[in-house]
């Protein structure tokens, strides 16, 4: 292997994966947002709702609706007052933080109908269970009975999912 | 009118915050444990109890300290003492903003009572609900946060991810929501 100095940039070295933040700093910043956030921003009743995906998505498409349409659609109290737009807000900030670090980059989709049926699954299982799955994490550390419910299901649903991949990989090896 | 300006900027806030930072860590809530059954990468998954242990200790502090007031939502509990109105099935589609109006299983204002020995069929529905979530979400390679993430990376998958994500919340609320009304009683 040649030696590298440090000074110079070869093109390997430009294409060198960057630094990232380690995921366990990321479960501290974000727990300590989501509950403090809570507290400081008056984002309750319901409580545990600082963050999730589906519910808060849920909140932004019938309030929209009920402004459109008319209708009444159920959405959580908070969003009587509060506009929840956590998912575009997502999309946002990951779309900066790829376009920032050059990660950006289009893959054309090799099977549509079956990302379409999963999301469409999940989020009606979210709906029903009230949380997308960092939701129920959050509810599991509030201390929650049926939050930790989910999650332990969550966990084995993941091993048997796991276990079916793993079982066609070697099929097919 | 304050508060209510000061909640709305820290949800837009912190929405694009976790984004910038789900993207920095490659964050998911269901890769870590996948990651660490088929490659012992325990990287995601210690992010995951990170978060957790996080979470838990922050509300037991502010519950000790009475910053927090220790209201659990048991959706379950409340639902069954909640005044339900009957399902009209014959006028749906005229009394559904009526029966909508009338369920209140998201208002966890009012005090819920401790678990009783009897485990309700809100148990069952989140144990198989939660662990439909888990397997789907393999087979989609992530959690809805990573599609979210992946989707503004630029993955058109992700992006048919999030269209049937945004797409099935009216279709819930027009066609599932009156009839699963039994799993919260």
């Amino acid at each position: 292997m040649l030696p590298t100095n440090r000074y110079t940039s070869t093109p390997t070295e430009r294409q060198r994966p960057r630094k990232y933040l380690k995921p366990w700093l990321f479960g501290v910043i974000a727990g300590t947002i989501f509950v403090l956030g809570e507290v400081l921003f008056k984002i309750a009743p319901p409580s545990a709702y600082a963050f999730c995906l589906s519910c808060h998505t849920r909140d932004l498409v019938n309030t929209i609706v009920n402004a459109v349409f008319g209708k009444n659609f159920q959405t959580a109290l908070i969003a009587r007052r509060v506009i929840m737009v956590t998912s575009p807000g997502v999309l946002l900030g990951a779309f900066a933080a790829a376009r920032l670090t050059g990660e950006h980059r289009v893959q054309p989709s090799d099977q549509p109908v079956r990302f379409f049926l999963i999301g469409f699954a999940v989020m009606i299982i979210g709906l029903v269970i009230f949380g997308c799955p960092t939701r129920i994490v959050i509810r599991a550390g509030y201390g929650e009975f049926y939050g930790l419910v989910a999650l332990v299901g969550m966990f084995l649903g993941i091993l048997v999912g796991t276990i079916l991949l793993k079982l066609r990989w070697s099929r097919r090896l | 009118m304050a508060e209510r300006i000061g909640s709305s900027i820290f949800v837009a806030v912190v929405g694009v915050a976790i984004g910038f930072l789900a993207q920095r860590s490659r964050m998911c809530f269901v890769a870590g444990f996948r990651d660490y059954i088929l490659v012992r990468d325990r990287e995601l998954l210690l992010g995951l109890f990170a978060f957790l242990t996080t979470i838990w200790l922050l509300t037991s502090a502010l519950y000790t300290f009475g910053v927090l007031e220790q209201r659990m939502p048991q959706y379950g509990e409340l639902q069954a003492r909640s005044s339900v109105a009957p399902v009209d099935r014959g006028a749906f589609p005229e009394r559904l903003g009526d029966n909508l109006r009338n369920i209140r299983i998201l208002s966890a204002g009012e005090p819920t009572r401790p678990i009783s020995g009897l485990l309700g069929r809100f148990f069952y529905v989140s144990l198989a609900g939660g662990w439909l979530l888990g397997f789907l979400s393999v087979f989609a390679g992530g959690c809805v946060l990573r599609q979210h993430v992946l989707c503004a990376q630029g993955s058109r998958n992700s992006l048919l991810f999030l269209t049937g994500f945004y797409s099935a919340t009216l279709v819930y609320y027009l066609v599932v929501f009156d009839r699963i009304v039994w799993v919260y009683q």
